[in-house]
């Protein structure tokens, strides 16, 4: 830490580093003990905050130091005034500006290629930055974000993973409370709700809430209020809050929206608040009190998602130890009756974080691989600047004995690279600006749910002034060095025309070895999830989705109660559907694959649970036809049959992965399970049949133990189902007709999330599928961008062994031979760049690996198939000047002498 | 701080404002002047080290302040081998002149009815 700091007190001039070294290293270990900066994440801070106090206050300190040091230099009487130095400066920045803009236009097909090469590079950077910044890094409007935190709750005996939705019960929100981490705490549950009232019913999302939420989230309504603590309390008067977009798509933003109210369920409630636009808690639209009786509620009934805002004193590891504590506390007191908190954890993170945790590593990723991009787009530049500083050397030359400063010369170089990099990312900027245009494109249903927008915001502006910034410099670097190492004498005695020199030619090549093995990496990268997004598509799911169609339909509880009406219903409705033209089966299902999200724990007769995990598996209600609709296949036993009515003793039915895992060599139809609910467990239940795996858990993931109940014993619980109707044609032209079959039950009733099962499993796999579209884009760019490194550096090279050529071939080699001689030039640093480029992915490999599906990071296939393309794109580069140098006419070449 | 004795209508910096406060208060080191500015704002003004460090330069060579001996000299000897700085007549001058200024400026504000809730 001691090394990282005293590297970057270089900064300073040596004179004030040697006076308040020791001062320095005090106020360093000063802030190093600062209980505001311990853990990693007040490190991080601590390093920011350092990084900007020095490099700042360094260069204050250099420039005064300077100044004075030009005032003692320059030995006029009067010293010159600040605004006179910084006119002075002015005058050459413009003097080297009006130069470098003269050298663009002189050649201005290398200023063209270094321009747009460079805007291509930054632009991606910026686009995908501007990209992740409103997706990923702060895609929340709520103030000081990272402040904001959500409670996450890990049980190691249900899942290894934390929760963060809908994961503790007011009991445990209770035990949360007593901490000081917090200034503000809200609790809600999510669900979904009817709403009326308007022209037509309408089903939306909910939070119902135990707190007021606008302080936690640190916005205020834009009309009304928050609610109060009587519309909190168990039966108090109905209230609702609704979203902005609710306010404009459903009220059209009427100022008077306070006075009216909205029927929720069938029941009135008055409008209290409206949110600000953009405040979308995970996308909900309506806000309305809980209402229930928290005393009522068993300790291990966990509906509430927790969140909360820092108090001004803590930080979150702060937080998360008190936290810990707490966890700790309710472990001992509780233990005895929920076996779910042995070794449980409660953690806080920020909201963004917990919301989109499994983005964020794609996320780097592709800033990586677009950042690779970028230096691809360096390396060509500063080769094609090389290139022509070897022509431009007498001009420096003749500068230098002229009497220009050496540093003056450097200066004017980092003029032209900065004025490039700058252009070509005002350009790129363009690029950026249309490419988050269309980005809403991009995104699936369910994110644009999240209102979620990306655009050109000073963050974005900021990154692509920094990475034009960086650009500049690291362009000029080279160049520079080697223009201030210019011997003048030597340079204005050749003439320029005797080949070229040694150490440039290997900073050339090294340079284009590092951008093939940048291009390989990006290569074999798109290349691996190009391959897991196809094997991802070719898996097999179970089941065939084609010519499914699934709907979701909510009876409200108010109208239908629970039991035979929702039967009823449902029943009916599968009657009617059946009867459209085109329909091949129908059924009803509580969740299908390729996802599932309800489960619960399991008991098998006779079992001891093994391990420390209680088993858990998916619990679905299911109506007879859905195994036929969705072609599975019943394995053993039977599948659900008008037998299987209320009275009946209650029947599941289990998925092989079921019996593989929990019976092992047991005959399943002789066994007896039972689900563990809430209130403890449930009724010991037959298993009637087996039926064939589906992946229920995602497409590229393993089946997960899945247990089916029959809609006719399941009714106590499920109001809520989906519609999957089997057809012969076009699935969403039946969409209209199934409306009709519904409204002729119950007009009043919407139905909703209407999705092909093609649609439902491509979303599954709609992160591999960008993932490897964007790589894919990016590696073409690298690709073209290497292409016209490796043409420019063997132009450079041919043309300057022009005359070795012409002696070769004036002693008898043939055309072929120098072909050869050029291609296998090429060839070599192909190769190497092509071993460094797999080394650094094999390196990389293993946080891609977890964005891969059936594939290796060492996948031979792939890395044949990037060689390959390698290999012909590298000779294709390189063909135009290998011709040239081998139509080379020795009596020119010579005469040329 | 040349730059202040060529042009002394330039307005000084916050930080240099309350690094001259402390002073003003008494000869401090460079780690107590620090903790002083820090504890004054309420942590508002953080000094890094660079900036602290940095502003003593450029005040020292401007000769607002001085290297000088403590009022009192503290007990601990590993202290002892900390720099202390103290204002110079001239700093005196400059930070006087600034509060003036920055009075002037609260006294203009004071006059308009909209701004008065909040100031005292």
């Amino acid at each position: 830490m001691r090394t990282v700091y005293a590297l970057l007190l270089l900064l300073f001039p040596s004179g004030f580093r040697r006076k308040y070294r020791a001062e320095l290293f005090t106020a360093f270990d000063d802030e190093m003990t600062d209980p505001r900066h311990a853990g990693a994440s007040g490190r991080l801070r601590l390093w920011r905050y350092l990084a900007r106090d020095l490099v700042a206050s360094a260069a204050r300190q250099r420039w005064s130091a300077a100044v004075s040091a030009a005032r003692r230099l320059s030995g006029r009487g009067e010293p010159e005034l600040p605004r006179q130095q910084r006119r002075r400066f002015m005058e050459t920045l413009a003097q080297d500006t009006r130069y470098a803009f003269r050298q663009f236009v002189r050649r201005p097909g290398f200023a063209a290629v270094a321009v747009v090469s460079l805007a291509l590079a930054i632009g991606g950077n910026s686009l995908i930055f501007g990209l992740l910044d409103g997706f990923v890094f702060h895609p929340f409007p709520y103030p000081q974000p990272d402040r904001f935190i959500s409670v996450g709750v890990t049980s190691p005996k249900m899942s290894p993973e934390t929760t963060y939705i809908e994961a503790l019960s007011p009991a445990e929100y209770a035990d949360v409370k007593r901490g000081t981490s917090f200034t503000h705490l809200g609790a809600f549950d999510l669900g979904n709700r009817n709403i009326s009232g308007g022209d037509v019913p309408e089903r939306v999302f909910t939070a119902l809430l135990l707190d007021d939420l606008f302080p936690v989230v640190g916005m205020r309504p834009v009309l009304g209020r928050g609610f109060s603590k009587e519309e909190l309390a168990p039966n108090g008067p109905p209230a609702a809050i609704i979203s902005h977009r609710l306010w404009q798509s459903r009220f059209g933003e009427d100022p008077a929206i306070l006075s009216r109210s909205i029927r929720i369920g069938g029941q009135a409630a008055s409008i209290v608040g409206v949110m600000p636009a953009g405040l979308v808690l995970i996308g909900t639209d309506l806000w309305i009190p809980w209402g229930g009786d928290q005393a009522q509620m068993p300790r291990n009934a966990r509906p509430f998602t927790i969140i909360g805002r820092l108090a001004p004193a803590a930080t979150l590891a702060s937080a998360n130890a008190e936290l810990s504590t707490i966890a700790a506390q309710v472990q001992q007191s509780h233990i005895l009756e929920f076996k779910e908190y042995e070794g449980w954890r409660l953690t806080a993170t920020p909201w963004a974080a917990a919301l989109l945790q499994d983005m964020r590593l794609a996320a780097y990723v592709l800033l990586g691989a677009v950042g690779f991009v970028l230096l691809i787009a360096c390396a060509n530049l500063t080769n094609l600047i090389l290139a022509r500083s070897t022509t431009r050397h007498r001009e420096l030359a003749v500068r230098l004995a002229l009497g220009a400063a050496r540093w003056r010369i450097a200066r004017q170089l980092l003029t032209e690279s900065m004025l490039m990099a700058f252009a070509g990312a005002a350009a790129g900027l363009a690029i950026a600006y249309i490419g988050l245009r269309f980005s809403d494109a991009l995104i699936p249903a369910q994110f644009a749910r999240l209102d979620l927008k990306a655009g050109l915001n000073m963050r974005v502006l900021g990154w692509s002034a920094l990475l034009a910034a960086c650009t500049g410099l690291l362009v000029a670097v080279l160049p520079a060095l080697q223009a201030t190492r210019t011997d003048p004498h030597e340079s204005l005695k050749s003439d320029g025309r005797t080949g070229q020199d040694k150490a440039g030619s290997r900073v050339r090549q090294t340079l284009i070895v590092a951008e093939i093995a940048l291009s390989v990496v990006l290569l074999l990268g798109a290349g691996l999830l190009m391959r897991s997004f196809v094997n991802l598509q070719r898996a097999d799911l179970g089941f065939s989705p084609n010519g499914l169609l699934t709907m979701r339909l909510t009876l409200p509880q108010q109208k239908y109660g629970s039991g035979e009406a929702i039967v009823a219903f449902f029943e009916e409705l599968s009657r009617r559907v059946q009867n459209i033209p085109g329909v091949t089966a129908t059924s009803m299902v509580s969740q299908f694959p390729p996802l599932g999200f309800f489960s619960s724990q399991i008991e098998v007769d006779g079992m001891q649970a093994s391990g420390s995990m209680l088993p858990t598996a998916n619990t679905t209600i299911a109506s007879r036809e859905y195994f036929k609709t969705l072609q599975l296949s019943i394995v053993k036993g039977r599948a659900f049959g008008v037998e299987d009515t209320p009275e009946a003793p209650r029947r599941v039915i289990v998925n092989q992965a079921f019996v593989f895992r929990y019976l092992s060599s047991r005959d399943p139809l002789s066994t007896r399970m039972r689900m563990v609910g809430r209130g403890g467990p449930g009724q010991w239940t037959e298993i009637v049949g087996v039926v064939s795996d589906a992946r229920n858990n995602g497409a590229g993931m393993p089946v997960r133990p899945e247990v089916f109940i029959p809609m006719e014993q399941g009714r106590d619980v499920w109001n809520q189902l989906f519609l999957i109707v089997r057809s012969d044609r076009d699935g969403t032209a039946l969409v209209p007709s199934i409306r009709a079959a519904v409204a002729s039950i119950d007009p009043e009733q919407p139905v909703y999330a209407i999705q092909t099962m093609e649609e439902a499993v491509a979303l599954s796999s709609f992160q591999q599928r960008i993932s490897a579209m964007l790589l894919g884009i990016f590696a073409t760019l690298a690709l073209v961008l290497a292409a016209v490194g490796i043409y420019g550096v063997m132009s450079y090279s041919v043309s300057a062994r022009t005359q070795e050529i012409g002696v070769r071939m004036a002693i008898g080699a043939e055309q072929t031979h120098v072909l050869r001689l050029v291609l296998m030039q090429v060839m070599k640093l192909a190769a190497v760049g092509l071993v460094v480029g797999v080394g650094l992915l094999l390196v990389a490999g293993k946080a891609l690996s977890q964005l891969l599906f059936g594939v290796k990071p060492a996948d031979p296939l792939t890395i044949f198939g990037v060689t390959l393309t390698l290999g012909a794109v590298a000779l294709l580069a390189a063909w135009a000047p290998a011709w040239r140098a081998s139509r080379v006419d020795p009596i020119v070449a010579l005469r040329y002498e | 701080m040349r730059k202040r004795a060529e042009d002394p209508r330039k307005p000084l910096s916050l930080p240099v404002i309350h690094i001259l406060l402390a002073l003003a208060e008494g000869a401090r080191h460079g780690y107590a002047i620090k903790q002083d500015v820090e504890e004054r704002t309420g942590g508002a003004i953080r000094l890094g080290p660079g900036t602290l460090y940095e502003a003593i330069q450029r005040l020292l060579d401007g000769g607002l302040i001085e290297e000088g001996a403590a009022d009192d000299e503290p007990a601990n000897g590993q202290v002892a081998q900390r720099r202390y700085y103290a204002l110079t007549a001239r700093g005196w001058d400059v930070l006087r002149e600034e509060l003036r200024r920055l009075g002037a400026i609260l006294d203009h504000a004071r006059a308009n009815p909209r701004l008065r809730k909040g100031l005292v």
